[in-house]
Formats: C-alpha cells, structure tokens, sequence
C-alpha cells in the first residue's frame, strides 16, 4: 500500500491502521494462556494487515509507484490526500498512477470538498478502482473498506 | 480712420481686456481646484465677445465702406456746384454774346460806323435801352479806331466813360480789344474796371446777313459785380462768390495758389465742419486768371451718411444684443442648466457612492441620451457593485468556512484515531476472562497446576489493563491536545469575525423586496400569508448583505409565528417611516405580523442569545444575531406585542441616508 498525505501525524495513523504490529509479551502470554485454559472462540479479530510504503509530496508517491512497478510488484492500494502543498495535488498525482498502473485502487480523502466528484472520475478513471474519504477519517473503517477491496479483487 | 472710430475701437479693446481681467484670475483659481470657471460664465463672456467683436466690426466696415461712399458723394456734389457757378458766368456771357451779335450785323450801324448814318444813335442807342438790355456799357469804334460813341450805366445812371479806368481811346487794352481781323472774329470775356469786374463782347461791324466789309466795332459789356453773382447764385441754386485776384484776401490765397501751381487741377477743396468750400478760375478776356470763384456746398450728404452709419450701427448693435439674449437664455436653458444638473449629479454620486441616485431626464435631445446613457451606466455599476459585494461576502464567507472546516477536519484525524485506538484497546480488555478464571480458582476442584496457570493469566490480564491504562491516558492526552486544537482554530476565526462590513445607501423598498423571497412559494393551501410593503422611498445607510439578513430573519419569523397561532391566514405588513432620535435622522422600520405573539416576560428575553420561542431545533441565534449586526450598522431593534395571540411588531432603527 502506498499513502501519500502532508500531515506527519495522519501518516501515523494510517501506519498503525495498516501495518502488522508485534503483539506485546502480555498479550502473546495471554493468547497462550487462553488457549491453554479456555475455548478456542474467544480469539480476537484483527484488522486486515499491509505492507505500507509512506511519503508526504505527490511527486513522491509518483516516484515510489514508478519504483514499485520498475520491480514487478505493483502497489495494490494507493491512498492520497487530495491537497498537499507546496508540490502537485492528489488528483494530478493519482491521474499519473492511474497511467502508471491501470489495476491500482486509488482511495482519496480529502478535507476539502473543492475538487468535484466527477471531475475525479473523470481525470482518475475508471470508477470502479476510484475510492474517496472525507476527513475526519475513522481509521477502522478504513481499513474494513480497503481489505474489501482488495478482497474483492 | 476717423478719430471718432479710433476712440471707439480703443474702448472696445479696454473692454475685451477688462474681461479678460475679469476672467483670468477665475481660471487660476480653478487650476488651484478650488473653484471653478462655470459653464455659464464661459457662454456668457464668450458673446458678450463675440458681440463686442461684431460691433466693433460692424462700426469699421461702415467707416471703411459707407462712410467715404457718402464723402465721395458729396466731393462730387461740390465739385458739380464748382462746375454750375462758372457755367452760370459762362452762360451769362453767352447771353452777351448773342446780344452783341444782334447788334452787329445790321446795315444802319454799319452806316453809322462809316459815318453815312449821323440819327443811328439818336434812334437805337440811349441809357433806357442798355437798362432795357441789360447792358452796363455800349461802344462803337470806326475802322480806324476812332471811339464814335459810347455809353456807361452805373447803379441804374448814366456815368462817364472815364469812371471805368480802362478802355481808353488809343489804349493798346483798347486797340486789343478791337481789332477784328475777320467777320466771325468774336472777342468776349471778363475784364478789370475801376468799377469792377466787366463782363465784355467785342464783334465787328457788319451788313446786316453778316457780311462785310467791317465797318467798326460794336462793344457791350456788363458788371459782374455781387449783385449779379447773387442773382446768379439764386439761378443755379449755388452759394458761390467771385473775388479778384487783384485784391486777393487772405482766406483765398492758398486757394490760388493751388489753382496756379499748375498741377493740372482746376478745382480745389478745402472742407470744414459745415461745408466744403470748391475754388475754380475765371480767365480773363485774354486768357488770364482774373477770378477766384468760390462755391459753398454745405456736408448734408457726409452728414447723411454719418446718420446713417449711427442708425445702422444702432440697430445691428440692438439686434445683435437682442441675438444674444436670447442666444444666452437658450444656451442657458437647453444646455448650460442640463449640463450643470447633470454635472452636479455626477459630483453627487462621487461624493456619496450613492449610485441608486437617478436623472429620470425626459429630453428626446443627445443631453437627454446622455443623461439616460449615465443612468443605465450607474444602474449596470450598481448592480454590478451589488453583485460583487454579495460575491465578495460569499466568497469570504465560503472560503474561511471551507479553511476552517479543512483544519478542523485534519485536527479532527488524529483525534478520532486516539478515540479508536482506545476502544479498540478496551474492546481488547474486555474479551480477556478474569471472571471465568477466578470462578475456576475458587472451585476446590481445581488441580494446583491449573491454578497456577489461572493465577499466571490473572496475573498477565491484569498487566495488559495497566498497559492499556497507560496507553490510554497517552491516547486521552492526545485527543485533549486535538481538542484544544480545534477550540484555538475557532477562536482563531473570532477574531475575524468583527470585519467591517462595507455600508452603502439602500433603497429599503428593493431590500424588503428582495428579503421576502425567504417566504415559502405558496407553502401550502391551508395557509395563506399576505405581505404588504410600504416602505416608499426610504433610504439608510446600511451593510446590504446584513440588513437582507436581518429582514428576511424577521419576516420569516413572522411568518413561523402565524403558522404556530394555529390560523389558517396571516398578514404581514413591513412599513417605513422617519425620525429624528438624538438628532440624528433615522428610518424605522416595522416588521407587523398577525401571529401568535408575545407576553412582556418573554419580550424582556426575546433578543437574549439562545432564547427561542419555538420548539425543536433552532438555536435562538437568529434574533440576538439580528440586534448584534443592526448595532453594528449603528441601528437597532425593539420588539412589542400585546400578548399572546395578539400578534407582534418588530421595530428596526437604522441611519437615515437622507441628504447624501
């Protein structure tokens, strides 16, 4: 997965959101013991898991996509913030990879409502690999949504 | 150019330049920008110069032109006076002449003059008969010379010959006069006598049928003294005299002299005030000059002419004035004023910025295009200027609200991630199963390995909460942190808010007609709600964008009111009238509903931020809003009624625009 976004801590966000966490002693010494001791339903479920690759300029996630296509092993999911000042915005950058890539799912999320919807289904097409989110963003939710995408794949 | 011209031609020149003086420091002061030379000013020195210029134009073509007409007319008219005195002389002459000719060729006197006819005298020559001729004196000389008779008359008597002091016998004036060489031979003129000028004839003595020989030689003669110059004078209708240049006087000496210079000239011309004076010669007998003849033409034509030109110049200078009234009244009526009102419009609307101000011009003429051009002008500048402030406002307004939302939002992120991440934790918390394990370690039946396990599990869970604990309290801190973020976004925007609106002068008619538009397009059949609106041409000073707000804010609650009293048909009346509060004009406004309205416990809270009297949803902002934006327009709002179901009325105050 590719995110681009200018804000540091919504990078985080999405990196805790997405990426596969090591669980802490505790809880791997708690699943042991649960398993041990009680029925094997009570395991917890977790979020769908991805390998992120971060960057916060447009210019970036066009570089790093061009990278990972170079390589043979493509981005499956391409998520980019729709302003991030001062380089070009989401939308420009999004209609590069889409260039790049026909197979990507491209997810926008914006704070802003200034970039109408068909004028991204028309610059980023075709709409059935175009997402968008509007902030604030339920990281959770974000995540049900991706994997079902790229389940649906 | 005469003097009298020239004198005038100088007072119109002080004229032209006492108005230039006059206008001149009026120019400076305009280029200073502190007043102005007018129109009006400009049009009226203008003809007053152009007539000055025509008058003084009109009085040198009539010196240049008519004037030396009329001079020419009377030189002419002396020299033919000139001309008739010495013809008069001259046909006086001839008169003698034919009387000497009578007398010459006749048989009996050619007798006498051969001394064969001694009775010719006796019979044909007496003073009676020289009287009767009108002769003054009568000769006979024989060939040789010899005087045979004569006869003088003087003063009506007869006198001696040797009065005369001229024609003496043997004489050589004498034997001139009357040696005939031939029978035509005809001796006549003017000759100078002791007693006076002489007109004269000499002839030859003939047969009668004029044939010789020549007996002798006849003489006749008369005065030409003043008696006969008068009598002449009276004839020809010429004031002449006749002075001798034998005793010329002073006042006719340069006239001879002139006349004998010998220049070619036979007349001179000598003009005072009252008359021209013409001076001619008279020869004498012998071809020499003898007399100065001088006739008087008084200047009646010159003085004619003078009249003339004065009447001419009288009546083209009233004409010209009378033009240029009425020049002046026209410009002044059709242009100057037109031009002034409209300039002063123009002024008006730069000093105000009131751009609802009209011409209304009913003139089908280019002042009345122009001002009806100017109008659609300011009227498409209005609504643009409308639009624009509208746009402006709504553009601000859209983008800080879109700025305000985007950081929010991106503040926002973070803090829902702390608030996920918490749940998810606890959600984590509270599938872990301490009730069942210490169920299980209370039961006796427990193996002691098992219980350890259990205890160990205890033991873990307990760890994980107090991590989760931790990590929560970092997440809360977190979301508090975001929190505090959006609440410094938002003060951050307050400040903002107290921008000063741009106030213009509104036409309230066009306002509450534009903010009645809040009211729903026939909401529905059961209620109807009526708007009248009587604001006339009232006018304030307000933020237009504000004060739309602010009535579409109060018609709509009337509106909502007559819905709540449960009736099925409601009014609502908006009318404006005037006032003067603190001495400052003012407009008030009333906004008069037929709905529920009020008792005094709620009018006391009606304008209280978050004071509704509606249920549900609303805020209440929408009333204490409306006094915070009309005290910003330097307005404000009252609201009364008699009590519920009495309806309301909502009182607003603003500047009046009145007077710019």
């Amino acid at each position: 997965m590719l995110i681009a976004d200018d804000d540091e801590h919504v990078l985080e966000c999405y990196r805790e959101a997405f990426e596969e966490s090591e669980p802490t002693d505790y809880v791997k010494a708690i699943n042991a013991l649960a398993a041990e001791l009680f029925d094997p339903e009570t395991d917890l479920e977790e979020a769908p898991k991805f390998e992120v690759v971060a960057c916060n300029q447009g210019d970036d996630a066009i570089t790093l996509a061009t990278e990972a296509a170079d390589k043979g092993k493509p981005f499956d999911v391409v998520i980019l913030d729709v302003r991030m000042p001062p380089g070009i915005d989401g939308v420009e950058a999004g209609s590069r990879i889409r260039k790049l890539d026909p197979d990507v799912q491209i997810v926008f999320v914006t704070g802003f409502s200034d970039v109408p919807r068909d004028e991204l289904a028309r610059r980023v097409p075709p709409p059935m690999k175009l997402h968008y989110f509007n902030k604030p963003l339920s990281f959770l939710q974000l995540a049900k949504d991706v994997a079902n995408m790229v389940n649906g794949l | 150019m005469r003097p009298g011209s020239r004198s005038l031609a100088i007072q119109c020149l002080t004229l032209i330049g006492w108005l230039q003086t006059l206008c001149l420091p009026r120019e400076n002061i305009m280029s200073n920008g502190v007043g102005t030379l007018s129109l009006q000013k400009k049009v009226s020195a203008t003809l007053f110069a152009v007539m000055a210029a025509f008058g003084l134009l009109t009085y040198l073509i009539l010196n240049a032109v008519v004037t030396p007409a009329f001079d020419n007319l009377e030189n002419n008219a002396a020299q033919t006076d000139l001309i008739r005195a010495q013809r008069a002389i001259q046909a006086d002459l001839e008169k003698l002449k034919s009387n000497t000719g009578d007398w010459s060729p006749w048989d009996d006197a050619h007798a006498y003059a051969r001394g064969e006819n001694p009775a010719f005298i006796s019979i044909n020559a007496d003073i009676p008969t020289l009287i009767n001729l009108d002769l003054n004196l009568m000769l006979f000389y024989a060939l040789d010379g010899k005087r045979l008779w004569g006869q003088l008359v003087h003063n009506g008597e007869g006198a001696d010959l040797a009065s005369l002091g001229a024609l003496e016998e043997g004489s050589p004036l004498t034997e001139r006069l009357t040696a005939h060489s031939s029978i035509e031979s005809v001796k006549a003129g003017l000759l100078l006598t002791d007693l006076g000028p002489l007109m004269i004839c000499s002839m030859p003595i003939l047969k009668t049928g004029e044939v010789g020989p020549i007996a002798g030689t006849i003489i006749m003669a008369r005065f030409l003294d003043d008696a006969r110059v008068s009598r002449l004078s009276e004839q020809t209708e010429v004031d002449f005299t006749a002075y001798l240049i034998a005793d010329a006087k002073a006042d006719t000496a340069r006239p001879l002299k002139a006349l004998t210079d010998g220049d070619g000239n036979h007349i001179y011309h000598e003009t005072t005030n009252t008359e021209i004076m013409s001076y001619g010669l008279l020869n004498d007998v012998f071809g020499e000059p003898f007399i100065v003849l001088q006739a008087k033409t008084p200047k009646e034509i010159s003085a004619l002419g003078g009249h003339t030109v004065k009447g001419t110049l009288l009546f083209l200078v009233l004409a010209g004035l009378l033009i240029a009234v009425v020049a002046w009244v026209f410009l002044r009526r059709e242009i100057v004023l037109p031009l002034e009102g409209l300039a002063s419009h123009i002024v008006g609307i730069r000093r105000s910025g009131d751009l609802s101000q009209r011409l209304n011009e009913t003139r089908s003429d280019e002042i009345g295009a122009l001002a009806n051009e100017f109008d659609k002008m300011t009227r498409e500048v209005h609504k643009a200027r409308q639009l624009l402030l509208d746009q402006s406002f709504k553009a601000g307004k859209a983008d800080t609200a879109a700025e305000v939302l985007h950081n929010i939002r991106n503040t926002m992120t973070p803090l829902i991630n702390s608030i996920e991440r918490l749940s998810k934790s606890f959600t984590v918390t509270s599938g872990l199963r301490i009730k069942d394990a210490t169920e299980q370690l209370a039961d006796p039946a427990c193996p002691v390995d098992r219980k350890g396990k259990l205890l160990q599990y205890i033991d873990a869970s307990f760890d994980h909460i107090e991590s989760v604990g931790t990590d929560a309290t970092g997440d809360l801190e977190i979301a508090s942190k975001q929190a505090r973020q959006v609440e410094g976004i938002l003060a951050g925007q307050e400040k903002h808010a107290n921008v000063e609106p741009v106030f213009e002068v509104l036409d309230l008619d066009e306002v509450v007609d534009e903010a009645a538009h809040v009211l729903p397009e026939s909401e529905s059949a059961e209620l109807q709600v009526s708007i009248e609106a009587e604001v006339g041409q009232h006018r304030v000073r307000a933020h237009r964008v504000g004060l739309l707000q602010v009535m579409g804010n109060l018609i709509l609650n009337a509106y909502e009111s007559i819905q709540r009293s449960q009736s099925d048909s409601g009014e609502i009346r908006v009318v404006a009238s005037s006032e003067t509060v603190d001495e400052q004009p003012m407009v008030r406004l009333t906004v008069r509903d037929t709905g529920c309205g009020f008792d005094d416990n709620i009018r006391q809270k009606i304008f209280q931020r978050g004071y509704t009297s509606k249920q549900g949803h609303m805020t209440g902002l929408g009333l204490h809003w409306c006094a915070n934006a009309l005290a910003g327009m330097g307005g404000r709002i009252q609201a009364e009624s008699t009590g519920f179901g009495h309806g309301a009325e909502f009182h607003v105050l603003l500047p009046s625009a009145r007077g710019g």
